[in-house]
């Protein structure tokens, strides 16, 4: 009896100690009981996938189809949803001036505008959109943008739209981060700051 | 004829209940102690292939979550971002481009350089539910539930962990109580908000703003309690018509 106590007294030492207490920090993956229940094969978000032979589970679409929740191209040219200007800023070779029609300018367009460019923007362009933004503050890199110069206050809203789509300079493109919608919201929103500035 | 068994064999079936209820303790303990994800998940805290710090990029800089999660009001999915994101500031000539650390970046995206193999960036995903769970995120964000509700004071993780259970246990505790829970939607990545914060005036404006419907019946009724977390989120709940489900099939499909 005494030496089955010390005995189970050492066992639940040696647990304690073996496995340690809730949350401490560990880098192995954690345990799991079942795991095929818990990991099935399938595809997932932005993991890859051995069925695929690229090892990429994000597939391309297959040429010729549309994605669900998107319209149909309107011609052979066209990637779904909205018109050429819409989509590019571009009139052909040239930057296109004004909103396309598929943006409604409205107080809720610019609101949202401000929200997308407090998130995307005001790294470099600071808050005001005059240059000044925390990558300039810390960072010794050539100036940024100034965008509510005269300078840019007289650029063509597609160039706006095209400069977000493609970068310029150092920036880089956000056409990856920025859907086209937030992209014309952004463009909306400069103006406002622009109109604001009194430059 | 004598006895067989010696006189100290009558206790012997009280010892043996007595062991095995000290060993059937000892095992509960452990099992009650280890054997939930408050153990198992918590603390999970992976090496990832570059060293990224959000104390430096949401403390300091004082990015918002979404400049790299851009996708988490629109997706189901809160996405890593892309290496593009992350050579946007990082790239040649930019904000400590020539670091070390920063080799899988540029294996991933420079062209230039020797080892390029335009592979992406493999990161290590520390917060996963179960497959057969199904959590949205942008039903989440666009409710008002808060990214430090599950994920935890992430601009103050140098090395990013695992910090909350995300058990099922966990969902329910919210789902049941979501007054306690909720923010105002411009909050939401805001991780160290506090509802004290909020100025009364201007919160009662946004709920009648945010939903087109009059509160200053809510705000009459308010006008002698301070305003904490649990009382801006039952009037969010409330005006916002917030209605977590509790059913199976809300995440098991």
């Amino acid at each position: 009896m005494r030496w089955f106590f010390l005995i189970l007294t050492l066992f639940a030492v040696m647990l304690a100690v073996g496995y340690g207490a809730r949350g401490t920090k560990f880098s192995k993956p954690p345990f799991e009981l079942f795991p095929d229940m818990d990991r099935q094969y399938k595809v997932k978000y932005q993991k890859p996938s051995e069925f695929f032979e690229d090892g990429s589970g994000a597939r391309r679409p297959v040429v010729g189809t549309i994605p669900m929740g998107y319209q149909a191209p309107l011609n052979k040219k066209d990637t779904p949803v909205g018109s050429e200007y819409y989509r590019s800023g571009l009139f052909g070779d040239f930057y296109g001036d004004g909103f396309p029609e598929e943006v409604k300018v409205d107080a809720a367009l610019l609101d949202h505008g401000r929200r997308r460019f407090q998130i995307y923007c005001t790294p470099c362009h600071g808050e005001s959109g005059n240059g000044q933004g925390v990558v300039a503050k810390y960072w010794l890199i050539p100036p940024t943008a100034n965008l509510v110069d005269p300078r840019v206050k007289a650029l063509p809203d597609g160039q706006i739209f095209w400069t977000i789509t493609h970068g310029k300079g150092l920036m880089g493109p956000y056409s990856g981060a920025v859907p086209i919608a937030d992209r014309w919201a952004i463009t909306a929103y400069v103006r406002a700051l622009q109109g604001a500035s009194g430059n | 004829m004598g006895n067989p068994f010696p006189r100290w064999t009558n206790w012997l079936p009280v010892q043996i209940v007595i062991c095995l209820g000290a060993l059937g303790t000892v095992v509960t303990a452990w099992v009650w102690y280890t054997w939930t994800p408050k153990y198992t998940r918590v603390g999970y805290q992976p090496n990832q292939p570059i060293p990224f710090d959000h104390t430096i990029h949401a403390g300091q800089v004082g990015m918002d979550c979404r400049y790299c999660h851009s996708f988490v009001e629109n997706s189901a999915h809160s996405n890593v971002p892309n290496a593009q994101v992350c050579w946007n500031c990082h790239g040649p000539g930019k904000v400590k481009s020539d670091s070390p650390k920063l080799e899988p970046l540029r294996q991933a995206m420079d062209t230039s350089n020797s080892n390029y193999t335009g592979a992406p960036i493999r990161w290590v995903q520390i917060h996963e539910t179960p497959d057969y769970a199904y959590f949205n995120h942008s039903a989440h964000v666009n409710r008002g539930v808060s990214c430090v509700e599950c994920h935890g004071k992430v601009n103050e993780m140098p090395v990013v962990y695992h910090a909350k259970p995300l058990s099922m246990g966990f969902c329910l505790d919210c789902h049941r109580n979501v007054e306690s829970h909720l923010r105002p939607l411009d909050e939401i990545t805001n991780l160290d908000w506090e509802a004290h914060d909020l100025d009364k005036d201007q919160f009662y404006a946004y709920l009648a703003e945010k939903t087109g419907k009059p509160a200053d019946d809510l705000k009459e009724a308010d006008k002698n309690k301070e305003l904490n977390a649990r009382l801006v989120g039952a009037r969010l709940k409330e005006m916002m018509n917030v209605n977590p489900p509790q059913d199976c099939a809300a995440c098991h499909r």
